[in-house]
């Protein structure tokens, strides 16, 4: 393998193992937020028992997002110099944004929101988790903006060999950008509420503490009513921006070979086998003139086919692009049929809680449902990046060219120590997970007094 | 003002507030990192010393690190060049430090997850972690002084560093502990900060001989005009601050020992800024060369220098809320 294979399989690696662990961070600490509110206003100490409950695992999961970061910080420059050099001017400009808004904010106020329950009153708690909250979502937005800008570049020009920055209000709000923020924070908020909606269910399933879990698994579900459609529709207008902005992202995503005549309106294929080789799909099972309408919302509407690209244009690896889009596309659709027939399902128990426990495969629906919002998110990522190659910065700088000058075999072992890493580091949080999954939670809990400042001069333990 | 004046003017505020970055992140995950590397010297048994000195950096360790993510973000932005070239040359060592980072973020946190037989593996995870990235960030500072030379002397030069990052970092640690804990564990931190700090003041000395007689840094700049005026300014500080140190130990102090280092690593990194400056990679690079264009500059100058100050104040609340001594965690 080449040193440029191997270092985007280390980006692969990394970035598709880190990605697993803030979309729950994001979510968690949002519903964290909203738990904490409802602990503020109404004083029902079901909500202080939550969010005590929930923040362990969020605990967890920020401490191996937190570690699995930092590669992403530095690879840039140990692995993507030239790129570096290139676009740092304002791809790193971004980088330094979000880690000075965002990470400070979130690592700032984690210490409160985990150890400061009665150090600090109930109100300063919740701030300090609406911070927390506020810091992940600062970083969704400044990571999509430098995300979205290597998608569709703008508000820059060329000066002696590197990108400076002409326009930051094109450069930040970049074709893609709207699109990209939005469908990445709307990912990590459904992936969060099905995760507390699952783990409710499982905990009702097996009949332990159902009444307290069904106060999580009322409010996840109401979340995810609303956030599952509006992510549909955000898919939607990602894929309308892909084929205005990327077309031979869009026609490799669609496995769509030839540009529509005048006139007439693009086939979709719902399920194919492209084959970059010959140029064409094995075979298709093809619905007439329904990408016309997918890609521009109008019948007869120009999609540019893959054959009016040179191969060296074309995103590489096809069947992959072509499936995992129909694998998101796909949870996206049955996450919200799931959520609609759940919140019917409720609404039809309102009066007798007990029919919903006795609806068992409802809630196994939703405890199997837990993995399929991070496979979405994996596959998005992918169709995302595999589908700008051969570009690192789209039309401006090939990935070839972005790579450092750095020997195969020092990228080769440091991929070895990432996939050790990752191994370890998810296992133990496997374990770490389900051993607070078998203690649930602590129904004796009582909220502290507040603010409880028994010895001003001494830091109390609190775990 | 014309151009040339407010580019130059821009990229000298970088530098300066790289600086200020890289002097927040040394001083406060120092004591982390130091606090860890202590902790290695507490035997098996001492679960109790080592569940006081984890304590004492717990809520605190993951702010601290985010000054170097910070610092990261802001070298990449405003000096591309040098993020690129450092990052790349130096792929071995800054994947140790990432390793080693991967390795304490994670231990520290799971230990408490972790059931009691583990809790021992978890601790020397977090000690060796910090031990490994106080190297990295030493052969780090030894590579730049030396203008990333190869060669055994620069081998030799780049060993004294680190033996300096690590002494100095455990000095660090070791005051923290005497300014968080009380009792035998602050007893024993006293002496710890005895020998760290002497460790750390015989590499300070060998080092500024040896970027005298290798680095590029020791035959160019220095020898500016007044250039070493202030580092011989800078080195009496240092002087007197030691021997503060020492008597505040002495004396039995709680703050000033942890006070006085702070100010021994500020006055040396002042020393490393004047030295470094103008380049930001000896005789590889300029500030002038590595810095982006004066749109980037201003531009995180209005996104960054501008929430500098909020992040201070919210680092500074969140020390005040977990302020005070240390006590048992056994309830």
């Amino acid at each position: 393998m080449s040193a440029l294979d191997l270092a985007r399989g280390q980006f692969a690696l990394t970035t598709i193992f880190h990605i697993l662990w803030p979309i729950l961070t994001i979510s968690l600490s949002a519903y964290l937020c909203v738990v904490e509110s409802l602990w503020v206003r109404t004083g029902n100490i079901v909500w202080y028992r939550h969010a005590r409950f929930w923040s362990k695992l969020l605990l967890l999961n920020f401490t191996v997002g937190v570690v699995t970061g930092i590669p992403l910080e530095f690879q840039f420059g140990t692995n993507w110099a030239r790129f570096s050099q290139y676009a740092g001017q304002f791809f790193g400009n971004i980088l330094g944004f979000e880690g000075a808004m965002a990470f400070m904010l979130e690592a700032g106020f984690f210490g409160i929101v985990m150890f400061g329950w009665g150090r600090v009153s109930k109100g300063v708690h919740l701030f300090a988790t609406t911070m927390v909250a506020l810091g992940s979502s600062i970083s969704v937005f400044w990571i999509m903006v430098a995300n979205s800008w290597l998608q569709t570049p703008a508000g820059v020009s060329v000066v002696d060999g590197k990108l400076a920055v002409t326009d930051y209000v094109s450069a930040i709000f970049n074709p893609d950008m709207p699109w990209g923020v939005s469908h990445m924070w709307f990912a990590a908020l459904e992936t969060g509420f099905v995760v507390v909606a699952g783990v409710s269910a499982y905990y009702m399933l097996k009949r332990r503490n159902s009444d307290f879990f069904l106060h999580s698994f009322k409010l996840a579900l109401v979340l995810l009513a609303i956030v599952a459609p509006i992510q549909i529709w955000l898919g939607d207008g990602s894929g309308y921006d892909v084929f205005a902005t990327q077309p031979a992202k869009g026609a490799a995503i669609e496995g769509h070979w030839h540009t529509n005549a005048p006139g007439t309106g693009a086939d979709w294929s719902l399920l194919a086998w492209p084959n970059q080789a010959k140029q064409a799909n094995d075979w298709s099972l093809e619905v007439p003139g329904m990408l016309s309408m997918l890609a521009t919302h109008s019948p007869h509407g120009q999609v540019k086919g893959l054959t009016d690209f040179a191969v060296a244009d074309q995103p590489p690896m096809l069947p992959l692009l072509y499936y995992a889009f129909r694998v998101m596309a796909g949870v996206g659709f049955l996450l919200m049929g799931l959520a609609f027939w759940t919140s019917y399902a409720v609404y039809k128990s309102r009066r007798q809680p007990d029919a919903l426990l006795a609806q068992r495969k409802l809630l196994l629906a939703w405890v199997l449902a837990i993995p399929l919002p991070y496979i979405a998110v994996e596959c998005g990522w992918i169709v995302r990046e595999v589908g700008r190659q051969p570009w690192v910065v789209y039309g401006l700088m090939r990935t070839k060219d972005a790579v450092s000058n750095v020997p195969a075999s020092s990228v080769s072992a440091s991929i070895v120590m990432f996939a050790m890493f990752f191994v370890v580091l998810a296992a133990s949080f496997f374990i770490f997970a389900r051993k607070w999954l078998k203690q649930g939670p602590d129904l004796t809990l009582v909220p502290p007094a507040d603010p409880k400042r028994a010895d001003p001069n001494s830091t109390a333990i609190g775990y | 003002m014309n151009n040339a004046v407010t580019e130059s003017l821009l990229m000298h505020a970088w530098f300066g507030l790289l600086g200020l970055m890289l002097i927040l992140y040394v001083i406060t995950d120092g004591f982390d990192l130091g606090v860890g590397i202590l902790s290695l010297f507490r035997p098996r048994e001492s679960e109790t010393d080592r569940n006081m000195m984890i304590e004492s950096i717990g809520q605190v360790w993951g702010a601290n690190e985010t000054w170097l993510v910070a610092l990261g973000g802001a070298l990449f932005g405003a000096f591309p060049a040098a993020y690129a070239m450092l990052l790349s040359n130096l792929y071995g060592t800054v994947m140790l430090l990432i390793a080693s980072l991967i390795m304490r973020g994670a231990a520290i946190e799971f230990r408490h997850a972790a059931g009691p037989k583990y809790k021992l593996l978890w601790d020397r995870v977090f000690g060796l972690g910090s031990l490994l990235a106080a190297i990295a960030q030493g052969i780090v500072l030894g590579k730049l002084l030396t203008g990333l030379q190869a060669g055994t002397l620069s081998l030799g030069f780049v060993f004294i560093t680190v033996i300096g990052v690590v002494s100095g970092y455990a000095l660090l640690g070791a005051t923290w502990l005497v300014r968080k804990t009380a009792g035998w564990l602050q007893r024993t931190a006293r002496m710890y900060s005895i020998i760290a700090l002497c460790a750390t003041v015989g590499c300070a000395i060998v080092v500024t001989i040896g970027t005298r007689v290798i680095s590029p840094v020791g035959s160019a700049r220095w020898t500016d005009p007044g250039v070493f005026h202030v580092l011989i300014f800078l080195g009496v500080i240092a002087a007197a601050v030691s021997c503060y140190v020492v008597y505040s130990i002495a004396k039995g102090g709680d703050y000033g020992p942890f006070n006085g280092s702070r100010v021994l690593f500020l006055t040396s990194f002042i020393g490393l800024a004047v030295s470094l400056f103008p380049d930001l990679v000896p005789g590889h690079l300029t500030v002038a060369a590595a810095a982006s264009d004066s749109s980037t500059l201003v531009f995180m100058l209005l996104g960054i220098g501008m929430v500098l100050p909020i992040m201070i104040t919210y680092n500074v609340y969140q020390y005040q809320s977990f302020s005070g001594k240390v006590i048992s965690a056994e309830h």
